[in-house]
């Protein structure tokens, strides 16, 4: 009985991390309808920008939050304003925004390979390996805390959709833009507000997983991978989808070790995503606009 | 214009005179030795490939300080032409092609890293090129019945056989329980796969003294080992001996701790001494943790060769090496005494000088061997060494080159 509690809370922080992951991914495809590939890569900027400032300022890595996410939302606009308005949208765009995007992660993996070498670095906290008990089991206190941090941004962003005008003003340009355009709203600002959010997101991906995990350049692309399983299970475009699908992913994955060798078990949710691509293509919760 | 007509036919016949002494002669005599190698010097594995670099080197400078190598009665400098393959195997396979067709160096000293030494080292057989590497240690790298192609890093199974060793001495001293139950978690790899198998036949030849009782594989760059972790828990195993990469040893060790687990052994394979692991698990969680490697700075103490390499190094480099810059500098190194052996740059003369190699070495046993029964790779044993609460990690075992005693159970660890 233990056990089976002992992967039931292990299942829900492993979702916590996921679904941070995820929201970046969602975000940018919700609106913008773009994949962006360069999320594994703005992962791993958000980890060493984390690192960094963490080894040279001296900053815990959670206070660092505040810093990274401006960092990482200024380089999402930047990107947009320079790259990304320039590509058509949607399915007709879609292979030059691929191989533009994935472009970017190599250019900003071998800045990192330039900057920082192929050497791993890792945070190392007071706390980095203190554990507190819940219901008898150890728990890490950093996975408790990036669990949190997943449950508060996916309310955050719902108060910002939902509750501010610019929230609203992204709501109606994901449903449709050229109306937004008639009645006066700032596309182009809106895009780039939302890719900067969205790369925000990745940047706090990656610094909530320098926490937990060492990194080095090629660091972000397993990030992405799960970030895909994640989104595309939950429902492109579908907030509480991303969350409930991270932790359903969490849960098959954890559990499967009890009938499946350890090594098989990360291979579960790559199952998962062709089984939803051909059963259910619009997510296991549907195709809801930022809902 | 009549100074220029009568200087034509001078020059012309000057000429003619040169081939026709070079014909006689036949071939020109070489002016230098040159070997080609590749090593990742940028990404994934550029820190390591930047060690490597740094023992080819010092090697390469010490034998040219010597006035070169010894070949076919007079010296010869020896010229090290070195390529970056990014870390990638098909560039390490490209670049190879290219030293051996292009640059036409007489010989190839290997790449780090596994995979890419498997791509490259096909490439100098299909050329018929003696390889020699440091860098790969893999059994499946020499079971493809290989000629030209010779590795210096003992196989993984060795590793953990030469762990089992020691655990073996402390079980038989009374100070682990007999049967000892073993947790055996490797990472999915080739490397994972000899280290499983070292430990597994140990265990099998043991005559019931030792017991796996969790058996179980992960794959690479892991983000939560806490099922596994809980699959070693429930076993109540006596020792925990994992096979991982710095990212998983890290990530699952900080698990391990956070989780309050403790055994009465712990070993993460070649992991637990590097500065990196201790910096980013806190030196008190990584005590009593054992590691097998290739080489240590340690053997320096006992002098011969190893303290050779560490005082030439230091002077060099100002710093001590680690085992990557040891395994360079013996690589380049056996490879200019099998050219000197041969006494000529033929590459199948000096092929069967590597073949019957037997000379002093800085590595572990002081000896090297690259013997046919096993691919051609070498056998040297590991050493074995383990954190120690007062910040040092001696070498354990063997006894003939150990600087310290090891300690067995973990004090820390109750009952």
């Amino acid at each position: 009985m233990q056990r089976f509690l002992d992967l039931a809370i292990s299942s829900v922080l492993l979702a916590g991390l996921y679904a941070t992951m995820a929201y970046g991914l969602g975000l940018i495809y919700g609106v913008l309808r773009v994949v962006n590939l360069a999320h594994g890569g703005v992962i791993m900027a958000g980890a060493y920008l984390g690192w960094l400032s963490f080894s040279r300022l001296g900053l815990d890595p959670y206070l660092s939050i505040p810093l990274v996410v401006a960092a990482t939302f200024a380089f999402g606009v930047f990107m947009y304003r320079v790259l990304v308005r320039h590509l058509p949208r949607g399915a007709a765009g879609g292979p030059q925004s691929l191989l533009l995007l994935f472009g970017v992660w190599l250019v900003i993996r071998n800045v990192a390979y330039l900057a920082f070498t192929g050497d791993d670095q890792a945070i190392r906290t007071s706390y980095s390996t203190k554990s507190i008990e819940l219901m008898g089991s150890f728990v890490s206190v950093n996975r408790v805390v990036v669990f949190a941090i997943a449950l508060l941004t996916p309310l955050g962003l719902h108060f910002l959709l939902r509750r501010t005008y610019m929230g609203k003003a992204i709501r109606a340009v994901a449903q449709n833009a050229d109306s937004c355009t008639l009645v006066g709203v700032d596309v182009e600002r809106i895009y780039a507000l939302t890719f900067g959010m969205g790369t925000a997101l990745a940047g706090l991906a990656g610094l909530l997983s320098a926490t937990l995990f060492s990194f080095n350049p090629a660091f972000g692309a397993g990030e992405l991978l799960k970030s895909f399983v994640v989104v595309v299970m939950g429902g492109l475009g579908s907030m509480v989808g991303l969350g409930v699908a991270a932790l359903i992913l969490a849960v098959i994955e954890v559990y499967s070790i009890l009938v499946l060798p350890a090594y098989l078990t990360a291979a579960v949710g790559f199952v998962m995503l062709v089984l939803v691509l051909i059963f259910r293509p619009g997510g296991l919760f549907g195709h809801r606009v930022l809902g | 214009m009549t100074n220029r007509q009568s200087t034509f036919p001078k020059i012309a016949c000057a000429v003619l005179a040169a081939a026709f002494a070079a014909c006689k002669s036949g071939p020109a005599a070489p002016a230098k030795v040159s070997i080609g190698a590749t090593l990742p010097l940028t990404g994934a594995e550029a820190r390591i490939g930047g060690f490597f670099k740094e023992g080819y080197d010092l090697a390469f400078e010490e034998a040219n300080k010597r006035g070169g190598l010894q070949v076919g009665g007079k010296k010869l400098p020896v010229a090290l032409t070195l390529l970056d393959d990014t870390s990638t195997s098909a560039t390490a396979a490209s670049l190879a092609d290219r030293l051996v067709n292009n640059d036409k160096v007489d010989f190839l000293l290997g790449t780090y890293a596994t995979n890419l030494v498997e791509a490259q080292s096909t490439v100098a057989e299909q050329n018929k090129v003696p390889y020699l590497n440091g860098g790969g240690a893999a059994t499946q790298i020499y079971r493809r019945g290989y000629k030209y192609v010779f590795g210096l890093l003992a196989p993984v199974e060795l590793l953990g056989n030469t762990l089992m060793q020691w655990i073996d001495l402390q079980q038989k001293a009374g100070k682990l329980p007999k049967p000892s139950k073993i947790a055996l978690v490797w990472e999915n790899t080739s490397h994972g796969k000899d280290f499983r198998k070292g430990i597994s036949e140990f265990a099998d030849k043991s005559g019931g003294a030792y017991q796996i009782v969790v058996d179980e594989s992960f794959e690479l760059n892991g983000k939560d080992f806490s099922a596994l972790l809980g699959k070693v828990k429930a076993a109540k195993a006596d020792l925990f001996l994992a096979d991982a990469h710095l990212p998983d040893y890290i990530a699952m060790h900080r698990q391990y701790v956070a989780a309050g687990m403790c055994n009465k052994l712990v070993s993460y394979g070649a992991r637990g001494s590097e500065k990196g692991a201790i910096d980013a698990l806190g030196r008190e969680n990584v005590d009593y943790v054992l590691s097998a490697v290739w080489w240590s700075n340690q053997l320096a103490a006992k002098g011969g060769l190893a303290k050779q390499f560490v005082d030439a190094f230091k002077a060099k480099y100002n710093k001590s090496p680690e085992w990557f810059q040891a395994l360079g500098y013996e690589t380049a190194r056996i490879l200019f005494a099998a050219i000197e052996q041969a006494g000529s740059l033929d590459r199948e003369a000096v092929r069967q000088k590597l073949a019957a190699m037997k000379a002093d070495s800085l590595l572990p046993g002081g000896t090297v061997e690259l013997p046919a029964a096993f691919g051609q790779q070498a056998q040297n044993s590991f050493v074995v060494q383990q954190n120690l609460p007062d910040g040092t990690s001696p070498i354990i075992f063997p006894a003939d080159v150990a600087t310290g005693t090891g300690v067995a159970p973990n004090p820390r660890c109750k009952g």
